[in-house]
Protein backbone atom coordinates (compact mmCIF):
# COMPACT_ATOMS: atom_id res chain seq x y z
CA UNK A 1 0.00 0.00 0.00
CA UNK A 2 2.46 2.47 0.92
CA UNK A 3 5.91 2.99 -1.37
CA UNK A 4 9.28 2.81 -0.17
CA UNK A 5 9.98 6.41 -0.47
CA UNK A 6 6.73 7.23 1.92
CA UNK A 7 7.13 7.53 5.26
CA UNK A 8 4.68 5.94 7.43
CA UNK A 9 1.45 4.88 6.47
CA UNK A 10 -2.21 6.07 5.73
CA UNK A 11 -0.87 9.66 6.34
CA UNK A 12 0.82 9.32 10.30
CA UNK A 13 3.99 8.40 10.83
CA UNK A 14 4.37 4.52 12.45
CA UNK A 15 4.73 5.48 16.13
CA UNK A 16 0.91 7.27 16.38
CA UNK A 17 -0.31 4.57 14.01
CA UNK A 18 0.97 2.14 16.63
CA UNK A 19 -0.44 4.14 19.61
CA UNK A 20 -3.97 4.50 17.34
CA UNK A 21 -3.74 0.93 16.42
CA UNK A 22 -3.37 -0.31 19.82
CA UNK A 23 -6.38 1.89 21.36
CA UNK A 24 -8.63 0.63 18.57
CA UNK A 25 -7.97 -3.01 19.30
CA UNK A 26 -8.21 -1.78 23.00
CA UNK A 27 -11.16 -0.88 22.48
CA UNK A 28 -12.35 -3.78 20.25
CA UNK A 29 -11.07 -6.08 23.19
CA UNK A 30 -13.05 -3.84 26.13
CA UNK A 31 -15.96 -3.75 23.89
CA UNK A 32 -16.03 -7.09 23.45
CA UNK A 33 -15.87 -8.18 27.01
CA UNK A 34 -17.96 -5.78 28.06
CA UNK A 35 -21.02 -6.20 25.64
CA UNK A 36 -23.71 -8.72 25.60
CA UNK A 37 -22.15 -11.09 23.26
CA UNK A 38 -18.72 -11.44 24.93
CA UNK A 39 -20.56 -11.68 28.37
CA UNK A 40 -22.62 -14.25 27.28
CA UNK A 41 -19.28 -16.20 25.58
CA UNK A 42 -17.40 -15.86 28.17
CA UNK A 43 -19.30 -16.64 30.70
CA UNK A 44 -16.63 -17.18 33.61
CA UNK A 45 -15.41 -13.62 33.36
CA UNK A 46 -15.75 -11.81 36.70
CA UNK A 47 -15.93 -7.74 35.80
CA UNK A 48 -16.71 -5.08 37.70
CA UNK A 49 -20.61 -4.11 37.39
CA UNK A 50 -19.69 -0.50 36.27
CA UNK A 51 -18.18 -1.92 33.26
CA UNK A 52 -20.63 -4.16 32.22
CA UNK A 53 -23.29 -2.97 29.98
CA UNK A 54 -25.89 -2.71 31.08
CA UNK A 55 -29.45 -3.90 28.92
CA UNK A 56 -31.43 -0.79 27.68
CA UNK A 57 -34.68 0.09 28.31
CA UNK A 58 -36.54 1.69 25.53
CA UNK A 59 -39.32 3.40 26.35
CA UNK A 60 -41.75 5.21 23.30
CA UNK A 61 -43.83 7.86 25.37
CA UNK A 62 -41.90 10.62 26.89
CA UNK A 63 -41.58 11.17 30.71
CA UNK A 64 -42.84 14.62 32.54
CA UNK A 65 -40.10 16.01 34.12
CA UNK A 66 -41.60 18.98 35.98
CA UNK A 67 -44.48 20.98 35.78
CA UNK A 68 -44.26 24.74 34.80
CA UNK A 69 -47.19 26.92 35.15
CA UNK A 70 -49.37 23.49 35.55
CA UNK A 71 -47.84 22.41 31.92
CA UNK A 72 -46.14 19.22 31.72
CA UNK A 73 -42.60 19.74 30.64
CA UNK A 74 -41.26 16.79 28.75
CA UNK A 75 -37.67 15.42 28.01
CA UNK A 76 -38.38 15.52 23.89
CA UNK A 77 -39.68 18.92 24.47
CA UNK A 78 -36.58 20.64 26.15
CA UNK A 79 -34.83 18.78 23.56
CA UNK A 80 -36.98 20.74 20.60
CA UNK A 81 -36.24 23.90 22.55
CA UNK A 82 -32.26 23.49 22.64
CA UNK A 83 -32.71 22.73 19.12
CA UNK A 84 -34.46 25.88 18.59
CA UNK A 85 -32.08 28.24 20.55
CA UNK A 86 -28.89 26.53 18.75
CA UNK A 87 -30.55 27.27 15.33
CA UNK A 88 -31.41 30.76 16.74
CA UNK A 89 -27.76 31.64 18.04
CA UNK A 90 -26.35 30.04 14.95
CA UNK A 91 -28.25 32.51 12.25
CA UNK A 92 -27.62 35.22 14.82
CA UNK A 93 -23.73 34.80 14.81
CA UNK A 94 -24.17 34.30 11.32
CA UNK A 95 -25.61 37.05 10.54
CA UNK A 96 -24.39 39.92 12.80
CA UNK A 97 -21.36 40.61 10.81
CA UNK A 98 -22.76 39.94 6.92
CA UNK A 99 -19.79 40.44 4.21
CA UNK A 100 -19.88 40.49 0.61
CA UNK A 101 -17.26 38.20 0.83
CA UNK A 102 -18.44 35.69 3.20
CA UNK A 103 -15.91 34.12 6.04
CA UNK A 104 -16.16 30.37 6.84
CA UNK A 105 -19.65 29.97 8.83
CA UNK A 106 -21.43 32.36 6.35
CA UNK A 107 -19.98 30.87 3.59
CA UNK A 108 -21.24 27.27 5.16
CA UNK A 109 -24.92 28.62 5.48
CA UNK A 110 -25.17 30.41 2.61
CA UNK A 111 -24.59 27.46 0.29
CA UNK A 112 -26.69 25.11 2.33
CA UNK A 113 -29.50 27.72 2.29
CA UNK A 114 -28.81 28.57 -1.23
CA UNK A 115 -28.77 24.46 -2.32
CA UNK A 116 -32.63 24.54 -0.49
CA UNK A 117 -33.82 27.43 -2.18
CA UNK A 118 -32.52 26.42 -5.42
CA UNK A 119 -34.65 23.12 -5.17
CA UNK A 120 -37.35 25.15 -4.34
CA UNK A 121 -37.43 26.94 -7.45
CA UNK A 122 -36.75 24.29 -9.64
CA UNK A 123 -39.73 21.95 -8.05
CA UNK A 124 -42.24 24.87 -7.28
CA UNK A 125 -41.09 27.57 -9.93
CA UNK A 126 -39.31 31.16 -9.16
CA UNK A 127 -42.37 33.28 -7.92
CA UNK A 128 -43.56 30.42 -5.62
CA UNK A 129 -40.25 28.91 -4.71
CA UNK A 130 -39.07 32.57 -3.32
CA UNK A 131 -42.39 32.59 -1.47
CA UNK A 132 -42.77 28.56 -0.34
CA UNK A 133 -38.64 28.55 1.26
CA UNK A 134 -38.96 29.59 4.43
CA UNK A 135 -41.26 27.42 5.50
CA UNK A 136 -39.79 25.03 3.72
CA UNK A 137 -36.20 25.55 4.60
CA UNK A 138 -37.44 25.97 8.10
CA UNK A 139 -39.18 22.63 8.78
CA UNK A 140 -35.62 21.26 6.85
CA UNK A 141 -33.25 23.20 9.40
CA UNK A 142 -35.46 22.36 12.30
CA UNK A 143 -35.84 18.24 11.45
CA UNK A 144 -31.76 18.40 10.33
CA UNK A 145 -30.91 19.76 13.53
CA UNK A 146 -33.09 17.88 15.89
CA UNK A 147 -31.79 14.77 14.37
CA UNK A 148 -28.12 16.06 14.60
CA UNK A 149 -27.89 17.56 17.93
CA UNK A 150 -29.45 14.07 19.34
CA UNK A 151 -26.33 11.94 18.49
CA UNK A 152 -24.25 14.39 20.85
CA UNK A 153 -23.34 12.38 23.90
CA UNK A 154 -25.28 13.70 27.06
CA UNK A 155 -29.12 13.61 24.86
CA UNK A 156 -30.40 10.69 26.67
CA UNK A 157 -27.20 9.87 28.95
CA UNK A 158 -28.26 12.32 31.68
CA UNK A 159 -30.72 11.50 33.91
CA UNK A 160 -33.10 13.08 35.99
CA UNK A 161 -33.34 11.71 39.51
CA UNK A 162 -36.31 12.75 41.47
CA UNK A 163 -38.88 11.25 43.70
CA UNK A 164 -42.32 9.81 43.73
CA UNK A 165 -44.86 8.49 45.88
CA UNK A 166 -45.60 5.47 45.36
CA UNK A 167 -48.66 4.88 43.19
CA UNK A 168 -51.31 2.90 44.04
CA UNK A 169 -50.92 -0.14 41.66
CA UNK A 170 -47.50 -0.76 42.37
CA UNK A 171 -46.17 -3.72 43.59
CA UNK A 172 -43.64 -4.47 46.65
CA UNK A 173 -41.61 -7.54 45.60
CA UNK A 174 -38.07 -8.86 45.66
CA UNK A 175 -35.49 -7.46 42.65
CA UNK A 176 -35.17 -10.38 40.02
CA UNK A 177 -31.23 -10.07 40.24
CA UNK A 178 -30.86 -9.41 44.06
CA UNK A 179 -33.75 -11.09 46.18
CA UNK A 180 -32.74 -9.95 49.33
CA UNK A 181 -33.81 -5.83 47.60
CA UNK A 182 -37.16 -4.77 47.59
CA UNK A 183 -38.06 -2.75 44.80
CA UNK A 184 -41.51 -1.39 43.20
CA UNK A 185 -42.58 -2.97 40.06
CA UNK A 186 -44.50 -0.24 38.23
CA UNK A 187 -45.71 -1.27 34.52
CA UNK A 188 -43.21 -4.03 34.65
CA UNK A 189 -40.25 -1.80 35.55
CA UNK A 190 -38.24 -1.64 38.50
CA UNK A 191 -37.96 1.05 40.82
CA UNK A 192 -35.98 1.23 43.42
CA UNK A 193 -37.71 2.29 46.82
CA UNK A 194 -36.31 5.37 49.18
CA UNK A 195 -36.94 6.55 52.14
CA UNK A 196 -37.32 10.75 52.06
CA UNK A 197 -39.16 12.98 54.68
CA UNK A 198 -40.21 9.67 56.76
CA UNK A 199 -42.11 8.65 53.14
CA UNK A 200 -41.93 5.87 51.19
CA UNK A 201 -41.13 7.25 47.75
CA UNK A 202 -39.80 5.70 44.24
CA UNK A 203 -36.78 6.73 42.68
CA UNK A 204 -37.41 7.31 39.37
CA UNK A 205 -34.54 8.12 36.77
CA UNK A 206 -35.60 9.80 33.58
CA UNK A 207 -33.31 10.98 30.76
CA UNK A 208 -33.11 14.90 30.98
CA UNK A 209 -33.18 15.72 27.57
CA UNK A 210 -34.52 12.92 24.21
CA UNK A 211 -34.32 13.58 20.89
CA UNK A 212 -37.50 15.80 20.03
CA UNK A 213 -39.02 13.38 17.86
CA UNK A 214 -38.48 10.67 19.38
CA UNK A 215 -41.82 11.50 20.89
CA UNK A 216 -44.92 11.16 18.10
CA UNK A 217 -45.97 14.31 19.39
CA UNK A 218 -43.50 16.72 17.49
CA UNK A 219 -43.44 14.96 14.32
CA UNK A 220 -46.90 15.34 14.50
CA UNK A 221 -47.03 19.28 14.68
CA UNK A 222 -45.26 19.66 11.86
CA UNK A 223 -46.78 17.42 9.78
CA UNK A 224 -49.94 19.89 10.69
CA UNK A 225 -47.71 22.81 10.12
CA UNK A 226 -47.23 21.34 7.10
CA UNK A 227 -50.76 20.70 6.34
CA UNK A 228 -51.67 23.68 6.71
CA UNK A 229 -49.20 25.33 4.53
CA UNK A 230 -50.53 23.44 2.25
CA UNK A 231 -54.57 24.45 2.37
CA UNK A 232 -53.22 27.80 2.96
CA UNK A 233 -51.68 28.69 -0.23
CA UNK A 234 -54.17 25.92 -2.37
CA UNK A 235 -56.94 28.17 -0.81
CA UNK A 236 -54.96 31.32 -1.39
CA UNK A 237 -54.01 30.50 -5.06
CA UNK A 238 -56.38 28.31 -6.56
CA UNK A 239 -59.19 29.41 -5.02
CA UNK A 240 -62.55 27.27 -6.08
CA UNK A 241 -60.23 24.84 -8.18
CA UNK A 242 -58.47 23.51 -4.25
CA UNK A 243 -61.67 22.81 -3.55
CA UNK A 244 -63.01 21.12 -6.29
CA UNK A 245 -60.28 18.70 -6.43
CA UNK A 246 -62.04 17.26 -3.11
CA UNK A 247 -65.29 17.84 -3.64
CA UNK A 248 -67.05 17.60 -6.83
CA UNK A 249 -70.47 17.33 -6.79
CA UNK A 250 -70.92 19.83 -10.34
CA UNK A 251 -70.81 17.69 -12.84
CA UNK A 252 -73.41 15.00 -11.37
CA UNK A 253 -75.41 17.32 -10.38
CA UNK A 254 -75.73 19.28 -13.84
CA UNK A 255 -76.31 15.42 -15.50
CA UNK A 256 -79.31 15.03 -13.33
CA UNK A 257 -80.26 18.30 -13.77
CA UNK A 258 -80.03 17.46 -17.90
CA UNK A 259 -83.28 14.94 -16.51
CA UNK A 260 -85.88 17.35 -15.79
CA UNK A 261 -84.98 18.94 -19.27
CA UNK A 262 -85.77 15.28 -20.83
CA UNK A 263 -82.56 14.03 -21.57
CA UNK A 264 -81.54 11.24 -19.70
CA UNK A 265 -77.48 10.99 -19.67
CA UNK A 266 -76.86 7.69 -17.99
CA UNK A 267 -73.32 8.31 -18.84
CA UNK A 268 -72.90 11.44 -17.16
CA UNK A 269 -74.35 10.56 -14.13
CA UNK A 270 -72.28 7.89 -13.65
CA UNK A 271 -68.99 9.95 -14.62
CA UNK A 272 -70.64 12.74 -12.13
CA UNK A 273 -70.63 10.24 -9.07
CA UNK A 274 -67.23 8.71 -10.17
CA UNK A 275 -65.70 12.14 -9.97
CA UNK A 276 -67.61 12.72 -6.16
CA UNK A 277 -66.09 9.29 -5.20
CA UNK A 278 -62.31 10.57 -6.78
CA UNK A 279 -62.69 13.76 -4.39
CA UNK A 280 -63.29 11.90 -2.10
CA UNK A 281 -60.61 9.62 -2.31
CA UNK A 282 -58.02 12.79 -2.84
CA UNK A 283 -59.51 14.43 0.75
CA UNK A 284 -58.59 10.98 2.35
CA UNK A 285 -55.07 10.93 1.16
CA UNK A 286 -54.38 14.76 1.81
CA UNK A 287 -55.28 13.11 5.43
CA UNK A 288 -54.02 10.45 5.40
CA UNK A 289 -51.19 12.15 4.27
CA UNK A 290 -50.18 14.00 7.87
CA UNK A 291 -50.40 10.23 9.51
CA UNK A 292 -47.21 9.23 7.51
CA UNK A 293 -45.45 11.99 7.56
CA UNK A 294 -45.74 11.83 11.45
CA UNK A 295 -44.61 7.85 11.77
CA UNK A 296 -42.09 8.03 9.05
CA UNK A 297 -39.89 11.06 11.05
CA UNK A 298 -40.82 9.55 14.20
CA UNK A 299 -40.42 5.57 13.27
CA UNK A 300 -36.89 6.90 11.70
CA UNK A 301 -35.88 8.87 14.72
CA UNK A 302 -36.72 6.24 17.38
CA UNK A 303 -35.59 3.51 15.01
CA UNK A 304 -32.62 4.90 15.40
CA UNK A 305 -32.01 5.94 18.71
CA UNK A 306 -33.09 2.04 19.22
CA UNK A 307 -30.73 0.45 16.94
CA UNK A 308 -27.97 2.80 19.02
CA UNK A 309 -28.91 1.83 22.43
CA UNK A 310 -28.76 -2.05 21.24
CA UNK A 311 -25.82 -1.29 19.72
CA UNK A 312 -23.95 0.28 22.00
CA UNK A 313 -25.41 -2.91 24.34
CA UNK A 314 -24.12 -5.58 22.45
CA UNK A 315 -20.91 -4.64 21.23
CA UNK A 316 -19.82 -1.21 23.20
CA UNK A 317 -17.50 1.55 21.49
CA UNK A 318 -16.89 -0.08 18.29
CA UNK A 319 -20.60 -1.56 16.91
CA UNK A 320 -22.14 1.98 17.50
CA UNK A 321 -20.07 3.86 15.21
CA UNK A 322 -20.86 2.94 11.91
CA UNK A 323 -24.60 3.75 13.19
CA UNK A 324 -23.82 6.81 14.30
CA UNK A 325 -22.62 7.54 10.82
CA UNK A 326 -25.55 6.01 8.97
CA UNK A 327 -27.84 7.99 11.72
CA UNK A 328 -26.19 11.22 10.42
CA UNK A 329 -27.15 10.26 7.09
CA UNK A 330 -30.58 9.53 8.01
CA UNK A 331 -31.03 12.99 10.06
CA UNK A 332 -30.36 14.64 6.58
CA UNK A 333 -32.15 12.03 4.36
CA UNK A 334 -35.08 12.68 7.00
CA UNK A 335 -35.23 16.47 6.69
CA UNK A 336 -34.67 16.70 3.42
CA UNK A 337 -38.08 14.31 2.93
CA UNK A 338 -40.05 16.01 5.11
CA UNK A 339 -38.66 19.12 3.28
CA UNK A 340 -39.34 18.35 0.09
CA UNK A 341 -42.82 16.40 0.35
CA UNK A 342 -44.35 19.50 2.29
CA UNK A 343 -42.61 21.40 -0.74
CA UNK A 344 -44.04 19.03 -3.84
CA UNK A 345 -47.61 18.85 -1.82
CA UNK A 346 -48.02 22.67 -1.67
CA UNK A 347 -46.78 22.81 -5.67
CA UNK A 348 -49.77 20.13 -6.26
CA UNK A 349 -51.97 22.59 -4.97
CA UNK A 350 -51.19 25.45 -6.36
CA UNK A 351 -51.56 24.25 -9.35
CA UNK A 352 -54.41 21.95 -9.38
CA UNK A 353 -54.48 19.63 -11.78
CA UNK A 354 -56.60 19.02 -14.61
CA UNK A 355 -59.17 15.88 -14.38
CA UNK A 356 -58.50 13.28 -12.04
CA UNK A 357 -56.52 11.33 -14.52
CA UNK A 358 -53.16 13.12 -14.46
CA UNK A 359 -51.38 11.80 -11.61
CA UNK B 1 -48.19 -21.37 23.60
CA UNK B 2 -48.71 -18.50 26.02
CA UNK B 3 -49.71 -14.96 25.63
CA UNK B 4 -45.82 -13.88 26.28
CA UNK B 5 -44.75 -16.36 23.54
CA UNK B 6 -47.38 -15.39 21.17
CA UNK B 7 -46.54 -11.52 21.28
CA UNK B 8 -42.81 -12.39 20.54
CA UNK B 9 -43.98 -14.39 17.69
CA UNK B 10 -46.04 -11.24 16.43
CA UNK B 11 -43.78 -8.92 16.51
CA UNK B 12 -40.36 -11.02 14.85
CA UNK B 13 -43.40 -11.85 12.15
CA UNK B 14 -44.82 -8.42 11.80
CA UNK B 15 -41.09 -6.98 11.28
CA UNK B 16 -39.88 -9.65 8.90
CA UNK B 17 -43.02 -9.35 6.52
CA UNK B 18 -43.24 -5.62 6.84
CA UNK B 19 -39.60 -5.91 5.88
CA UNK B 20 -40.25 -8.01 2.97
CA UNK B 21 -42.16 -5.24 0.29
CA UNK B 22 -39.57 -2.35 0.85
CA UNK B 23 -37.05 -4.41 0.50
CA UNK B 24 -37.89 -5.40 -3.27
CA UNK B 25 -39.27 -1.63 -3.14
CA UNK B 26 -35.75 -0.64 -2.61
CA UNK B 27 -34.09 -3.64 -4.81
CA UNK B 28 -36.12 -2.08 -7.83
CA UNK B 29 -34.97 1.50 -7.02
CA UNK B 30 -31.22 0.63 -7.06
CA UNK B 31 -32.09 -1.60 -10.23
CA UNK B 32 -33.20 1.34 -12.04
CA UNK B 33 -30.98 3.84 -10.84
CA UNK B 34 -27.77 1.80 -12.07
CA UNK B 35 -29.56 1.47 -15.55
CA UNK B 36 -29.76 4.98 -15.49
CA UNK B 37 -26.55 5.48 -14.43
CA UNK B 38 -25.22 3.46 -16.81
CA UNK B 39 -27.05 4.88 -19.85
CA UNK B 40 -26.18 7.83 -18.46
CA UNK B 41 -23.26 8.75 -16.31
CA UNK B 42 -23.90 12.37 -16.65
CA UNK B 43 -27.35 12.40 -14.76
CA UNK B 44 -25.46 11.12 -11.41
CA UNK B 45 -26.49 14.07 -9.25
CA UNK B 46 -30.27 14.32 -9.76
CA UNK B 47 -30.47 10.38 -10.09
CA UNK B 48 -28.53 9.74 -7.16
CA UNK B 49 -30.70 12.65 -5.37
CA UNK B 50 -33.93 11.72 -6.47
CA UNK B 51 -33.00 7.57 -5.64
CA UNK B 52 -31.89 8.53 -2.16
CA UNK B 53 -35.52 10.55 -1.84
CA UNK B 54 -37.26 7.32 -3.35
CA UNK B 55 -35.64 4.97 -1.27
CA UNK B 56 -35.94 6.92 2.16
CA UNK B 57 -39.96 6.71 1.06
CA UNK B 58 -40.12 3.04 0.91
CA UNK B 59 -38.04 2.41 3.40
CA UNK B 60 -40.79 4.58 5.99
CA UNK B 61 -42.90 1.72 5.44
CA UNK B 62 -40.31 -0.48 6.45
CA UNK B 63 -40.33 1.73 9.69
CA UNK B 64 -43.72 1.55 10.07
CA UNK B 65 -43.93 -2.58 10.24
CA UNK B 66 -40.68 -1.72 12.94
CA UNK B 67 -43.17 0.34 15.12
CA UNK B 68 -45.65 -2.09 14.97
CA UNK B 69 -42.88 -4.99 16.34
CA UNK B 70 -40.96 -2.19 19.25
CA UNK B 71 -44.47 -1.56 20.22
CA UNK B 72 -45.56 -5.30 20.64
CA UNK B 73 -42.54 -6.29 21.63
CA UNK B 74 -41.30 -3.76 24.40
CA UNK B 75 -44.88 -1.87 25.66
CA UNK B 76 -47.26 -3.68 24.85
Amino acid sequence: MTGPKKRGCLGCSFPVLIIVGVIVIALVVLGFITGAIGQNMLSGLDLPEWLIASSPQPHLPAPELFHVFGFPITNTMLAGWITVIVLVVFSFVVTRRMQIVPRRLQMLFESALGWIYDVCNSIAGEVNGRRFFPVVCTIFLFVLFNAWLSLIPGFGSIELVKNEPIPEDAQIMPSKEDPAHLVALVDDREYEIATVDGQDTIVVEEELIRGSNTDVNTPLAIALVSFVFVIFYGLKNARMDFVRQYVNFGPLFRSIGRIFKGKFDFMGIFEGAIQVFVGGLEFLSLLIRNVSFTFRLFGNMTAGEILLLIAAFLLPFVMPFPFYILELLIGLVQALIFSLLTLVFVTMAVTPAHGAESH
Amino acid sequence: MDAEAIKMLAAGLAMGLGALGPGIGIGILGYGAMQGLARNPEARGPIQTNMILAIALAEAIGIYALIVAIILAMVA
